[in-house]
């Protein structure tokens, strides 16, 4: 189950889970709103939760309902890219 | 505080806490991996993982692009067993025997080798996949009712480990794996010749865990990653077991201080990249209180290399008790040994102080063998557009401190 960047990272773009995920799989650009991590590289190692300082980020089962959309807006990053 | 007891020792570093159940096989990594139960992108690179690498793709890596007739594992996992010699050969003494059947051990080519009772526990209950010319079918359940266990480790090269996560130590790992197979096919032949049942079990093959039956037979410890130490190579051994009803005298669990030093240590969970080692205390499983490691996270960080190697094998080289056969190594490990255990603590910090000091957080060397270098190369986003620095496919990073929800979890 991978892991999911959701609204609290809009306008905040830290980028302390860029540093540290091992699979260098949290992407991004300058005009992006946020961060987004791709589901097929993501492998579940929980490193980027901690140190986000926004909270923004869950495993993909327990983001809040609130937020349930920002798993397809994750994936659908990827969609054309690859 | 455990005291090992002389008449009965337990083994110091797991604890059997409650009923065992046996494991199935077709619940191990490779199976479920086969079965897409870790993602249908993990599943599809196990198929498609040789890439071009002739050390890949001859060691068992190879996925459906190799030739499994290039491939020894592919080989020896459709091999009959051979029949038992019906005339055996008497045994009066099975402490002599345990005595010679190592001393052949070891000629066949194990680095070291102990003995245990065949605890059924230790059996896996089906099989992940059978062997045809044994009539053996995946599924069926597996009973092996051999009474004792030969336990034997096959040492990887200290330096090639050094240049962990690389094409090299890839090799090497895949090379200690393949070590494993001849001397054990061997081995069994030779008892199964000398009148009495016995069974091969090692890479690619095999019905029983090795590790549980390692610790028990005396070869060493299990350590915080979920592998075995011994005394002195450290991680760097790969296990493999034959197992027998050849009477044999049997060897007891030993305690080297791996308990203490693996508190103290947290090395490989500081350099694990892919967080699969816990920085807290050991928890119970399966009946089992020992330190457990997230193998699944493991097993996905894999493709991370692009293709370039599979193991990473960080844990195994990173490993306070990784170090060369030298005499300082005999004396750090025998002074932890030695010092009773409640004043441990007051060898084994200094000592961790050292061995960051000399060899440093993340042991690593630069090297180049063959036409491979494990220089890290410059990673390059395949994410068109993307703007993030990347830096962590290099893997030098250390999870230190450790994250507060870490430490608390």
């Amino acid at each position: 189950m991978p892991y999911v960047i959701v609204e609290p990272c809009i306008g905040i773009k830290d980028a302390s889970c860029i540093d540290v995920c091992p699979m260098d799989c949290i992407h991004g650009n300058e005009s992006d709103q946020m961060l987004y991590i791709d589901p097929e590289e993501c492998i579940d190692c929980d490193a980027c939760v901690p140190v986000c300082p926004v909270d923004a980020i869950f495993p993909a089962d327990k983001v809040p309902e609130k937020w349930q959309r920002y798993v397809q807006i994750n994936a659908d990053y990827f969609k054309d890219k690859k | 505080m455990l005291y090992m007891s002389r008449k009965n020792p337990q083994p110091r570093s797991y604890r059997i806490v409650g009923p065992q159940a046996r494991v199935d096989e077709r619940e191990t990594p490779h199976p479920r991996v086969q079965r897409g139960e870790l993602g249908e992108r993990l599943r599809l690179w196990r198929l498609q993982r040789a890439g071009n690498d002739p050390f890949r793709r001859i060691f068992g890596g190879g996925g459906a692009e190799a030739d499994p007739k290039n491939c020894l594992q592919s080989i020896m996992a459709k091999v009959p067993e051979g029949k038992v010699n019906p005339n055996p050969l008497p045994v009066d003494d099975p402490v002599k025997m345990a005595k010679d059947i190592k001393e052949v051990a070891r000629f066949l080519g194990a680095t070291v080798v102990g003995i245990t009772y065949l605890d059924q526990a230790y059996v896996y209950s089906h099989r992940a996949r059978g062997i045809e010319s044994m009539g053996q079918k995946a599924g069926e359940t597996i009973d092996l009712p051999h009474r004792y266990a030969i336990c034997m480790g096959f040492a990887s090269d200290y330096k090639k480990f050094l240049s962990n996560n690389s094409p090299i130590s890839d090799a090497d790992y895949g090379l200690g794996n393949n070590h494993t197979i001849p001397t054990t096919f061997m081995l069994a032949a030779y008892i199964r010749e000398m009148g009495y049942p016995a069974r091969a079990h090692h890479y690619g093959r095999g019905e029983v865990n090795h590790m549980p039956l390692a610790v028990n037979a005396g070869l060493g410890e299990l350590g915080r990653h979920g592998m075995l130490i011994h005394e002195e190579y450290g991680s760097r051994l790969h296990l493999a077991t034959v197992t027998t009803d050849l009477p044999l005298a049997v060897d007891k669990p030993v305690d080297i201080g791996v308990e203490e030093v693996c508190k103290y240590c947290m090395k490989c969970a500081r350099t694990c990249p892919s967080h699969s080692i816990s920085f807290g205390g050991k928890e119970v499983h399966n009946g089992v209180e020992r330190y457990r490691i997230n193998v699944d996270t493991c097993y996905k960080y894999r493709p991370a290399s692009r293709g370039e190697w599979h193991n990473c094998v960080i844990c195994v080289s990173t490993c306070c008790y990784n170090k060369p056969n030298t005499w300082w190594h005999t004396l750090a490990t025998k002074s932890i040994k030695w010092t009773p255990i409640p004043l441990r603590a007051f060898v084994i910090v200094p000592l961790l102080w050292l061995d960051d000091l000399i060899w440093g957080k993340r042991p690593w060397q630069h090297m180049k063998w063959l036409s491979y270098d494990n220089k890290p190369k410059p990673m390059v986003c395949t994410i068109p557009g993307c703007q993030a620095k990347h830096k962590n496919l290099i893997h030098k990073r250390l999870h230190d401190p450790v994250p507060e929800t870490r430490a608390a979890g």
